[in-house]
């Protein structure tokens, strides 16, 4: 395997973080290398956070993912989108919740660019907001084929109270079911 | 050696090191980027029959952790940049009175409160001397995650052995990187720990700092039966003040030599790629991080780069650096600050044409940074 660099975008708060741990702790079991990093700001909620994960056979040295390199970003919040984006590489694919991200008609034309609500899913159809990592996260694996899906599965339960499983299980399930019609558009 | 995977970040990773090192007391302050470190010792200790403690600031979290250590326990206190800036009378206290305590700093931007969130070594300069007077300094910086736990490890054991406090610096980025380290085993850990000299004589012929001039103090734990005084004014070999001349040269002698004199014990590096280099880039702490993929990078295209990274930052490996300023025409340090270490550099060397990269606005160096200031050389 290549070299799999993802970006998940969004305001502090929204547990984005969660979602890279996930990644990076599936790929090491599987007995490869995971790297995650966070960037945000002092602001402790609503400042744009930035998660680079990094998912390689080889070592990884350097933390971050490198602008121009990234295959797959996934925004829920326009600032947060509009701050990052111009990392992804030409052509990659940005999946942003429609309600609250604003492609312009270039971002269109240089990006394969996704609509998928995600919070609205996590917060109607699951019924429980926080649950919006894990419908990131099932879509971020479905788009970049990193791990197979039940692996990560697992390691996501592993990582959710057990009180939660069930919605959790159910999040995901969706972020599958959403990025698999998304891909047929 | 023995080890073992853990899927962790740097500051939880300095928090374990601690716990298997024995620490049975953490006091602190919480401060962005270090607060994991606390949040972490705060559910291990107690579990390990220790005790955490979230002091009223800054101040009271590092004279805690003082008082604990005089009491005879291994003790840490963690925070970043401002809160040194806030310990630094307590930390020269432990340097004259030769206390032994682990401070973890994760480096955020300065000066003062700086960039909370972000990346810096800014803090390389003040780890040589937080605090005012004549001292050694002994700083310990790590360079990947499972450094930072190998480091503390390291770091107790130092202090122990040195009996004063020791820094282990650690930045933003590596504090909160998650990923895989392969660290030593808590067998091994524990196999390795050296606890600090104690007397067992008869209490009348007890002077703690009655010792040869490159040996550190002998401090045995307080209200165990041995009585000495505890001062940051000069003091003779019982601890009591005093202005007698040549007993005031001879201690602050001695806080020199007990360190100066025992550099080999202290020495530790990183060379990678060393071997046939043309180049010479020297960094540390998580800018390696950029470099190392950088050197790689410059190998394919044919350039000829290895780095040389310092774990022990203070005292520096001064006879190492001399040697590759002899060997090496191109040299260029990559730092997250001025060029803090850059003038260390300059003097081991012998030098003054070293080239410098530089980085202040909280960001980290990417490996494309440094490659295209190799290729300007």
């Amino acid at each position: 395997m290549s070299r799999i660099v993802m970006r998940f975008t969004g305001v502090g708060g929204q547990g984005v973080l969660l979602a890279g741990e996930i990644f990076a702790e599936a790929k090491i079991n599987l007995g490869g290398y995971g790297v995650k990093t966070a960037t945000y700001t002092s602001q402790v909620r609503g400042g744009p956070t930035v998660v680079d994960i990094q998912l390689d056979d080889k070592e990884i040295f350097y933390p971050y993912a490198i602008d121009g390199q990234i295959d797959f970003m996934l925004s829920v919040a326009n600032v947060s989108y509009n701050l990052f984006k111009n990392g992804v590489a030409e052509g990659g694919t940005i999946v942003v919740d429609q309600n609250l991200v604003h492609p312009t008609d270039e971002d269109r034309k240089k990006w394969n660019i996704v609509e998928i609500p995600i919070i609205t899913i996590a917060k109607e159809e699951v019924g429980n907001v926080i649950t919006q990592s894990v419908v990131a996260l099932a879509i971020a694996n479905n788009f970049t084929n990193a791990i197979d899906k039940e692996v990560l599965k697992e390691v996501m339960l592993s990582k959710v109270p057990k009180k939660v499983h069930e919605a959790n299980i159910k999040a995901y399930e969706l972020g599958y079911k959403y990025s698999e019609e998304a891909k047929q558009k | 050696m023995s080890t073992r995977e853990i899927i962790s970040s740097g500051n939880d990773l300095a928090a374990l090191a601690a716990v298997d090192s024995g620490c049975q007391f953490f006091s602190g302050y919480p401060i962005t980027p270090s607060s994991e470190i606390m949040h972490t010792i705060s559910d291990l200790l107690p579990e390990a029959g220790g005790t955490a403690i979230q002091m009223e600031d800054e101040i009271a979290g590092v004279a805690a952790a003082i008082g604990a250590s005089m009491s005879g326990v291994r003790a840490m206190t963690a925070t970043s940049g401002p809160g040194i800036s806030l310990k630094a009378e307590n930390l020269g206290l432990a340097q004259m009175a030769e206390v032994p305590l682990v401070v973890v700093n994760v480096m955020r931007g300065g000066p003062s409160t700086g960039l909370p969130t972000r990346v810096s070594q800014g803090d390389v300069a003040q780890a040589k001397n937080p605090s005012h007077g004549d001292y050694k300094s002994i700083t310990l910086c790590a360079g990947n995650l499972a450094e930072c736990y190998t480091e503390t490890v390291r770091a107790f054991n130092l202090a122990d052995r040195f009996m004063q406090p020791v820094f282990v610096l650690l930045d933003e980025t590596l504090g909160h990187m998650h990923a895989k380290a392969n660290i030593p085993t808590v067998e091994e850990v524990k196999a390795g720990i050296k606890p600090r000299k104690t007397f067992d004589g008869p209490a009348k012929e007890y002077f703690p700092y009655g010792v040869a001039q490159d040996e550190a103090a002998v401090l045995n734990p307080m209200f165990q039966g041995y009585r000495y005084h505890f001062t940051g004014l000069h003091h003779d070999k019982n601890g009591f003040p005093t202005e007698e001349i040549e007993t005031c040269r001879k201690l602050i002698d001695r806080l020199f030599r007990k360190v100066d004199e025992h550099k080999d014990e202290l020495e530790s590096n990183e060379e990678y790629m060393l071997e046939d280099a043309e180049i010479l880039l020297i960094g540390y702490g998580s800018a390696s991080l950029a470099i190392k993929e950088a050197v790689n990078v410059l190998r394919e295209e044919g350039i000829k780069a290895g780095m040389f990274r310092p774990i022990t930052l203070w005292p520096s490996p001064e006879k190492r650096l001399h040697e590759f300023g002899q060997k090496f025409d191109k040299v260029l340090t990559v730092e997250l600050n001025m060029g803090q270490y850059l003038e260390e550099v300059q003097r081991c060397m012998g030098r003054l044409d070293i080239e410098k990269l530089i980085k202040v606005n909280g960001r980290p160096f990417s490996p494309a940074d440094i490659i295209s200031k190799v290729k300007e050389l």
